[in-house]
């Protein structure tokens, strides 16, 4: 084994490799999609699909972007609105993309997971949300059993007690919270202000329930955040024993999002305060019997994701990390991002013009890729660099009918400074990566990507740390 | 469909030397001598390529030739008075097509390709003149023809759904094998409603079972990839030892 390897987390390591780079929620990411991929490509892929020999399950996700008032940090695909009349423009269409989507989709194919993001679900009232579940259930084949895994995003200010256990009548058994901090000041500064008393009931809450997983998500890097006033936030939340934690680092790209530009440079953290956050709480987290899964999640004893990173079934998606094995995504909403097989798709981002292609009959996809045989090989092996501490080539050999070391001979080659530090180590049939080497393991991925960005020159992406 | 060929895509006639074909012991040729092989070299053409769902025959057109399958595969089937498909067979590279037009003089079935195929035409004629001089090669077509006959036995009905499945599974892994390909991995290039189709079963029974034959461990499935994981327990439920080539 390597035993060579540093078993403690070294922050100065950290901060020499910190730099941009793509967080891989897809290989190749977002950035490579093209305007080539269209609806009828679309519905081909979905079409040859349905005809495997057992077609793969599927997981479901919708985009619901409206928001009442723009969180600074965010970078989602959001609509800031109080406008009733286009929010229900929206819900109309969006329930046209569902039947059409249901229609295309082999009704044998089952639903094993639901996903509703944002913006802000939680801003439809229930009977909206009662109505787009009925949709679903009426275009689509949902797991209604216990291995189910449906969620739903909540953002505190929007929701109580009785609304969470509608949440669980309408069959959601997931839940995650917005938290980001707790702190009054960084509140302020990001234009979120919600009452930490209210948040942390409506976490206990929801484990009384009987959510089956209880989320929670936390930003490090704020404006105004310091480790000592986090350290509270921290503590707080994890009072309430969320079954997971997703401690995602804020990207500050003021050029792409508009809002961001209402954050001064200034208050924010520098490298190396972010690096001190960020294993504070990483620390806090470990004390209280958490384990780091992946990238930026934390899981407790009995949630299944540590189930999934221990016995190597763990998937990295957009909305994050996975248990579920081998399903085929199909996201609707404004600029949701389908995955069918080897193809990616993506809706339009622009609200006029997903509503004109659905009010004609027609799926807005608008960009995409299609993997080839290089990127499927490239992707697996990213996604065990994203999900695991390491990467059995062997397994990866059978998988692909390669020589792992001829094949990734250039990527092995690159990463010898990763090695030298001890950040990786190839051991046996086996690239194994150190606990710093997990903390900075998009670096380790970017060297297996073949459209590999400069790691210090791409400003479209965030900080690695 | 008019009965036409050559509708669909740009037939190449190329001349195609059964003496030099990498195919020769798996096709009609099998057994013949290096200068006897020379006589069919002269009569053979080569058709296509045909890109996945180009026709290479259709209902009903006039009995010219026998076909055997060069590259890539090909699917026959008729279509019923309510216009239902029915599907008679997947053909691999080295196999023969058309024999069911020998007696009628036209073609029952339609031909098309389930990907990029070619296929050699063996003008039926100028075979039979040659086969009465060459009696390996008449020996060849008989075995074929009898061959052809016991085919059906993978369908019967008398089977259950999982027999039958097993036995089309063992029985795609009998004749990659004879191909020279790996027996334990399958690229099913068909739609799943096309194998249902052919072994008389719905699409959903057809993952039902395979499903099942995984969650046994006699196979693994990844997409199109089948990778028969225990053959010989998967021959057992096929109870084919004896259909089986």
């Amino acid at each position: 084994m390597a035993s060579q390897m540093p078993k403690v987390i070294d922050p100065e390591l950290i901060h020499r490799y910190d730099a941009l780079g793509p967080r891989y929620t897809s290989y190749p990411t977002a950035r490579h999609f093209h305007k080539g991929i269209t609806e009828t490509i679309f519905r081909e892929n979905v079409a040859f699909s349905n005809e495997d020999p057992i077609p793969s399950d599927l997981s479901l996700y919708i985009h619901i972007p409206f928001c009442r008032r723009p969180c600074f940090y965010c970078g989602c695909t959001r609509i800031v609105t109080h406008h009733a009349p286009r929010v229900s423009s929206y819900l109309d269409q969006l329930h046209r993309e569902i039947a059409l989507q249901g229609d295309g989709i082999g009704r044998d194919r089952i639903v094993r997971q639901l996903h509703l993001g944002g913006g802000t679900p939680t801003y439809l009232t229930d009977t909206e949300l009662e109505s787009l579940m009925r949709a679903i259930r009426k275009a689509f084949t949902l797991d209604e059993g216990l291995d189910r895994e449906f969620g739903i995003e909540v953002d505190p200010r929007t929701v109580d007690a009785s609304r969470l256990a509608r949440f669980l009548a309408l069959g959601f058994n997931r839940v995650s919270f917005g938290i980001q901090d707790l702190d009054h000041t960084v509140q302020q500064a990001i234009n979120r202000i919600q009452d930490p008393e209210h948040t942390l009931t409506l976490v206990e809450k929801a484990h009384h329930l009987g959510f089956a997983s209880v989320n929670v998500d936390l930003l490090y890097g704020l404006p105004g955040q310091s480790p000592e006033r986090f350290q509270t936030t921290i503590q707080s939340v994890l009072r309430v024993q969320p079954g997971r934690i997703a401690l995602y680092g804020y990207a500050h790209l003021p050029g792409q999002f508009r809002f961001q530009r209402k954050i001064p440079s200034a208050a924010l953290p520098d490298a190396h305060a972010r690096i001190a956050l960020f294993l504070m709480a990483f620390e806090r987290f470990a004390a209280s019997g958490y384990h780091p899964i992946g990238l930026d999640h934390f899981a407790r004893n009995g949630d299944k994701l540590v189930d999934a990173a221990r016995d190597g079934s763990l998937q990295r998606n957009f909305q994050g990390y996975s248990t579920h094995a081998g399903l085929d995504s199909v996201a609707l909403g404004l600029s949701a991002i389908s995955r069918i097989g080897t193809l990616y798709a993506q809706n339009s981002k622009d609200e006029a013009d997903y509503l004109t292609s659905l009010s004609a009959g027609h799926l807005p996809i608008r960009m995409g890729y299609q993997l080839n045989a290089d990127d499927v090989i490239r992707a697996d092996v990213i996604e065990r660099i994203m999900c695991h501490e390491e990467v059995d080539e062997e397994a990866v050999e059978r998988r692909h009918q390669i020589q792992f070391r001829d094949y990734f001979a250039s990527a092995l080659e690159s990463l010898k400074d990763l090695e030298h530090d001890g950040l990786v180590a190839q051991t046996g049939k086996r690239l194994i990566l150190s606990p710093t080497g997990q903390i900075l393991r998009r670096i380790v991925a970017a060297r297996f990507d073949a459209y590999r960005p400069q790691e210090d020159g791409s400003r479209h992406y965030s900080r690695v740390i | 469909m008019p009965p036409q060929i050559g509708t669909d895509s740009i037939h190449l006639e190329l001349r195609q030397k059964c003496s030099q074909c990498s195919l020769q012991e798996l096709c009609l040729p099998r057994g013949l001598y290096a200068q006897d092989l020379e006589q069919l070299d002269t009569v053979v053409v080569c058709e296509g390529p045909h890109h996945a769902g180009d026709f290479l025959l259709h209902t009903g057109d006039r009995f010219r030739s026998l076909y055997a399958v060069r590259s890539g595969s090909y699917k026959s089937y008729t279509i019923d008075r309510d216009g239902r498909e029915q599907i008679w067979g997947f053909h691999l590279q080295g196999e023969i097509m058309g024999l069911d037009a020998i007696h009628p003089e036209q073609h029952l079935c339609n031909v098309v390709a389930l990907d990029t195929a070619t296929a050699c035409s063996l003008p039926f004629d100028q075979l039979s003149a040659i086969a009465s001089r060459l009696p390996g090669l008449r020996s060849q077509i008989f075995k074929t023809l009898s061959k052809s006959l016991s085919e059906q036995t993978i369908r019967s009905r008398e089977n259950t759904a999982e027999e039958r499945l097993a036995a089309f599974l063992v029985d795609l892994s009998t004749r990659l094998r004879e191909r020279g390909f790996s027996e334990r991995d399958l690229h099913l290039n068909m739609p799943r409603r096309d194998i249902a189709n052919y072994l008389h079963l719905t699409a959903e029974t057809i993952s039902r079972s395979l499903a099942r034959f995984q969650s046994e461990g006699l196979i693994l499935v990844d997409h199109r990839e089948i990778h028969l994981l225990d053959l010989s327990k998967l021959t057992k439920r096929a109870r084919c030892e004896n259909s089986a080539n």
